[in-house]
């Protein structure tokens, strides 16, 4: 059975998408109380997940 | 019924209705893990009510992503590219419950208790299952799906002890969740249900698992004073 095409690319691109949000995530969680801090983080998890949502699949897997 | 155990190397050798069944739940599941973000990622992300809240909708939403590569890597790897979900309309997803949009608080934490819930319910079906790379990737998700459970839960305690218009907007919710949730477990009376256990793909029919949740979250409801919902009304499966 021949593997679907792009499989591993896609797995690759969004293995290193979540390791992003988990990062952004982990670091902002003890700095709540920071609003600079946090606020960036979930400013670049907003954007990460808009990319995300977007769904442009073929765009991700050239670059 | 069929007890064999089917690996990667296995898989082009079985009956196609075993292919078949195959791709297409690993398909319905990957269309809804990434279903969920597009529920609830642009309107809750930036309006969840503390920063707290806010980190956690992202981190949740990075674990639904997850969930939605391992399972598209299974699928990509017997020749199933289910990539086109990632860009679906909402309004097109295969399970109804994702065709709409979380636009409130009370909305996201009742849809993380009674619709990951059901997830959690889904993937409980593929424990033991016949596909081996299947039930490998279970774990984890599974794990996190319980995160997503217990936060949903939480939250809508809170808010239904909040105070008495609060409290309504949620039992408002869930009047409409908890028949959304009904409806996923499908057709009392499912072939292709009947078909997915014989191949080993699905333990429980669905009449069963329904009535293990209704079992389930009927006290978790009750306990925090709300009404549990007319479990007929507006149902589209029965």
């Amino acid at each position: 059975m021949s593997q679907a095409a792009h499989t591993l690319e896609l797995d690759e691109h969004l293995k290193e998408v979540v390791q992003a949000l988990h990062r952004a995530v982990s670091y902002a969680m003890p700095h709540t109380g920071e609003p600079e801090v946090a606020g960036k983080a979930i400013e670049d998890c907003k954007e990460i997940l808009a990319t995300i949502m977007e769904g442009n699949v073929s765009e991700w897997i050239k670059n | 019924m069929f007890t064999d155990k089917v690996e990667l190397k296995d898989f082009e050798k079985m009956d196609p209705e075993y292919q078949d069944l195959l791709k297409r739940v690993l398909t319905i599941q990957a269309d809804c893990e990434i279903g969920g973000p597009h529920l609830y990622v642009d309107t809750m992300l930036p309006t969840a009510p503390t920063k707290v809240d806010q980190l956690v909708v992202a981190r949740t939403a990075a674990e639904e992503i997850d969930h939605f590569r391992k399972i598209a890597r299974i699928a990509g790897d017997i020749g199933t590219d289910v990539s086109f979900v990632l860009s679906t309309p909402n309004q097109k997803r295969y399970v109804e419950a994702f065709r709409g949009k979380i636009t409130t608080w009370e909305d996201y934490a009742v849809f993380g208790m009674m619709i990951d819930r059901i997830g959690h319910y889904q993937l409980d079906e593929f424990v033991g299952c016949s596909y081996a790379p299947l039930e490998r990737i279970l774990p984890d998700i599974i794990k996190e799906e319980a995160g997503h459970i217990d936060f949903g839960t939480t939250k809508t305690a809170e808010l239904a002890a909040k105070d008495e218009e609060t409290k309504r907007k949620v039992q408002k919710v869930l009047d409409y969740w908890y028949v959304k949730a009904l409806d996923m477990f499908g057709h009392s009376g499912s072939k292709r249900s009947e078909r997915y256990r014989y191949w080993g793909l699905k333990r429980r029919t669905n009449a069963e698992a329904r009535r293990q949740y209704m079992e389930e979250v009927k006290p978790i409801i009750l306990g925090m004073g709300l009404e549990l919902p007319d479990p007929n009304k507006g149902r589209l499966y029965m």
